[in-house]
């Protein structure tokens, strides 16, 4: 009993289509850069500092409770936490020195300002503790963050995005060809902008584990973009005097049916998650989700279009020169 | 790609064989089984299991400045009356990173004895530790006619930092674990940063207690006359002494030098007085002993302060000698309060304060949480995988989800094994390496009915669909691996977490899905010849 559900073949002319998905991504992008500008980005306590506190709702202890013990302004939301438990959410900055006890305002200017963040969640917890009657096992999550760690936190990240695209781009340039390397760059360029900027509009949390989910887009996309470049350079060896054009859309229609297969296992897989894995795990499978979609568009849209309006120089060089991998058994 | 001669049989079977021992412990106890099996599981991370981290900073300028204030002491000594030698009148100041000595006593032409004076400070200045060619820990020059200017130069501080830090750490370790039992986990980071990690502890606010604190302990002399505290509190402090207080005396004048310091004390635990409250006991060493035996003897009837971070924890009248050096503070203290003071004693003083820069909580519920969703969340998934390969391939669908499930072992055992930490992003890594593996059985099975359409047998399609997809299969998890590696180095945290899983996915992945789903078929169609190949 096996699902037949998709032709043969096919000879879908995804190329002659380049032009209205180069148009689509150009909106995309623009809205994007538009909206990351004019609204930024929803960061996390991990890159603007800050404290968040998720706090274990019962009778006693209720949004109105917890706003009425605060002692400083803070943000106080009920949520649904990890495993459909109900919990009380609490974000603030750091208080006001002058509210931060007699031994604080004898620090040194630079000290106060790397330490306020901590003393101001010490003193809520404590002062929770006390009017509601917590422990401390009811305060299921308590992250303060100061703003010399956010920042290098956001720099490291930002690095280690970088660092890895380019070293993913240095290894199709090497196994393909420059025209390759430059499509790919595109392609994942354009993810990350057009992610960012779907972050942007919907205002979701921009964390760590968000730079975490980013990467798996990239990771995602390149691999789409690698299998159809595989073909491409397999077909342009096979078919000599075919036209660009041509050996690219017979590649992406042969690779259509495990282009759609393995986006539907994984789908219906993250699908799962994204129901039933709780809202940490529903961030991370959102953008994974996201990421199939956008990097399966990527790769033909913009990879192999790009890869098109360069030219490749493949047809020119015998056989052997690109495959590096025959002589593994 | 079709031949599996006995060593490669025996390799897979090993390395499958090797997966399900180190994967074992996660699923059934182990603590019976004969030695050489391994029975630890997974390490879960703080987020799984609940725990505190901490992020904490020790900053060279404080670091500096507690080291020329030691200094000071030796150029005061170095520069009074002793061995023969005339005083040199001076007064050291401090500020930010130097330290000023102004000599204060010219001599009848107005010329200050600067030359003597130098060649006495000089004489102290040591070489730094390890350093080429001799570098000296402080730079001394004259600056002006009267003042004596000592730095730290950039190489002196390298090792004063590296000594703070690792100084730093030890305190750190006695302080959160006197007994040396528990799982905390301290790490450098950098050159002046240190990383606490407590699982199971759900208490922040009580580990930064313990670490915020100096840790400085002296014994000094009181001035208990009622009148002489009144008027320091007016402002007018006896010359030689400060205004200090504490929750059991109030406010005394407390001498400047202490008779004795916290370097004197060989131990402190925590004990309970003939009341059965809580108390601090601690002993001291030979040379703490004797001079506190000099001090009672001297002092009878005097008040003889206990001080712990400019705090009088308390101020005994001497009644009598006490010779041993045996030493108690009592006091209201609960249980916990009078363990954590004795820790902190007993660890002696910080080199310079800690700041907590970065601090995250999470309780072990909330671990358990997400261990809970993370795991039927992942079952959930695969399970629909499962049911779409064998919907779309039959019978090859079977061995890819068999060689799914070994990925899976492997991937637990590999983390088991490697020592690595499971976090709650590191359980997203292992999803996307699930999707990764059935993307290469995918590539290769779409490849076979191809060439099956092209009317090859299915022995040789089989053959061409292996051959066809391995550089696929390579260059999309070779680019993917390089991201997974880069993450591990560069990434923090959660970042770090999703790689390692991410890294180790991809190698069973590969293994998995090119190696073991090729055996299965190979196996079968050497078994069973089938003429059509049904995919």
């Amino acid at each position: 009993m096996l699902l037949r559900y998709w032709p043969e073949s096919t000879n879908i002319r995804f190329m002659s289509l380049r032009m209205g998905g180069a148009l689509l991504s150009v909106l995309m992008i623009t809205a994007s850069i538009y909206f990351l500008a004019a609204r930024g980005l929803n960061l996390g306590v991990d890159f603007a500092g800050g404290t968040v506190m998720e706090i274990q709702q019962t009778e006693t202890v209720t949004v109105e409770t917890v706003r009425a013990a605060m002692p400083f302004t803070a943000e106080v939301n009920s949520a649904v936490g990890t495993d459909a438990r109900a919990i009380i959410v609490v974000k603030f900055g750091a208080a006001d020195p002058s509210k931060l006890g007699e031994e604080f305002t004898t620090l040194k200017p630079e000290a106060q300002a790397e330490r306020a963040q901590q003393v101001t969640n010490d003193i809520v917890k404590e002062t929770l503790m006390e009017k509601l009657g917590l422990t401390d096992e009811d305060f299921l999550r308590d992250d303060s963050v100061g703003p010399k760690v956010s920042g290098e936190l956001f720099r490291s990240g930002i690095l280690a995005l970088v660092v890895a695209l380019a070293l993913m781009l240095a290894y199709i340039w090497f196994r393909f060809e420059w025209q390759f390397s430059v499509g790919a760059v595109a392609a994942l360029a354009h993810d990350v902008i057009i992610t960012l900027g779907v972050f942007s509009l919907m205002q979701l949390e921009f964390n760590l584990t968000t730079i975490a989910a980013l990467l798996t887009i990239i990771g995602y996309s390149m691999n789409d973009t690698v299998v159809v470049f595989d073909r491409v350079r397999e077909e342009r060896r096979k078919y000599k005097k075919m036209p660009d054009r041509q050996v690219i859309d017979q590649s992406l229609n042969m690779t259509l049916s495990r282009t759609l297969l393995t986006s539907g296992t994984t789908l219906l897989a993250l699908f799962a998650i994204f129901f039933l894995g709780g809202p940490v795990l529903r961030g991370m499978s959102f953008a994974l989700i996201w990421g199939i979609f956008i990097g399966t568009y990527s790769s033909i849209f913009i990879a192999s279009a790009i890869v098109l309006s360069l030219g490749m120089d493949l047809n020119k060089k015998p056989a052997e020169d690109v495959t590096g991998f025959q002589g593994i058994r | 790609m079709l031949q599996f001669p006995l060593w490669k049989i025996c390799l897979i079977l090993g390395i499958m064989l090797w997966g399900i021992m180190m994967a074992l412990p996660n699923v059934v106890n182990m603590s019976g089984a004969p030695a050489g099996v391994p029975k630890q599981g997974v390490n879960l991370g703080l987020d799984l299991q609940g725990g505190v981290y901490l992020m904490m900073e020790i900053n060279p300028d404080e670091v500096v400045a507690n080291r020329l204030e030691v200094f000071a002491i030796d150029v005061r000594n170095a520069l009074g009356n002793k061995d023969g030698k005339t005083l040199i009148g001076h007064l050291p100041t401090i500020d930010g990173r130097t330290l000023n000595i102004n000599l204060t006593r010219p001599d009848a032409d107005g010329n200050f004895p600067m030359d003597e004076a130098l060649t006495r400070v000089r004489k102290l200045n040591g070489s730094v530790e390890g350093a080429i060619g001799g570098a000296k820990t402080y730079d001394i020059e004259a600056a002006g006619p009267a003042v004596i200017k000592v730095t730290v130069p950039a190489t002196s501080e390298e090792t004063l930092m590296k000594d703070a830090l690792a100084k730093t750490m030890t305190i750190v370790r006695r302080r959160v674990d006197p007994e040396g039992v528990s799982e905390i986990s301290i790490t450098p980071q950098g050159n002046n940063r240190i990383i606490l990690e407590a699982p199971g502890e759900p208490d922040a606010t009580r580990l930064k207690n313990l670490l915020s604190r100096d840790g400085k302990m002296t014994f000094n002399l009181v001035e208990s006359s009622p009148s002489a505290i009144a008027a320091a509190e007016k402002g007018v402090i006896k010359p030689g002494y400060r205004l200090l207080t504490g929750p059991e005396t109030g406010p005394l004048l407390v001498r400047n030098i202490p008779e004795v310091t916290g370097a004197d004390i060989a131990t402190a635990s925590q004990g309970y007085d003939d009341g059965n409250r809580p108390q601090i006991n601690f002993r001291l060493n030979g040379n703490g002993a004797s001079k506190f035996y000099q001090t009672t003897r001297n002092n009878s009837g005097k008040l003889f302060a206990i001080v712990l971070d400019d705090t009088i924890m308390s101020a005994p009248r001497i009644n009598e000698p006490i010779p041993g050096g045996s030493v108690r503070i009592t006091g209201n203290f609960s249980l916990p309060e009078a363990q954590d003071l004795a820790a902190i004693i007993e660890a002696g003083e910080m080199p310079a304060k800690v700041q907590f820069l970065d601090q995250r909580t999470v309780s072990a519920t909330l671990g358990q949480d997400s261990i809970r969703a993370g795991v039927r969340a992942s079952l959930i998934g695969l399970a629909l995988v499962a049911f779409f390969m064998i919907l779309a391939y039959g019978l090859m669908g079977v061995f890819a989800v068999g060689s799914l499930a070994a990925n899976i072992v492997l991937i637990v055992g590999a983390l088991s094994g490697l020592g690595a930490t499971l976090t709650l992003p590191g359980i997203a890594g292992i999803i996307l390496t699930i999707g990764m593996a059935v993307d290469a059985n995918v590539l290769v099975f779409e490849r076979i009915r191809e060439e099956q359409r092209s009317g090859r047998s299915p022995l040789t399609a089989v053959q061409a669909g292996y051959e066809r997809a391995l550089s696929t299969i390579l260059d999309a998890n070779i680019t993917t691996f390089i991201a997974a590696s880069i993450l591990y180095l560069l990434g923090s945290g959660p970042v770090k977490g999703f790689a390692v899983t991410l890294a180790i996915g991809i190698v069973t992945s590969v293994f998995t899905a090119f190696v073991l789903t090729r055996w299965f078929t190979v196996m079968y169609l050497k078994g069973f010849k089938p003429k059509k190949f049904a995919l």
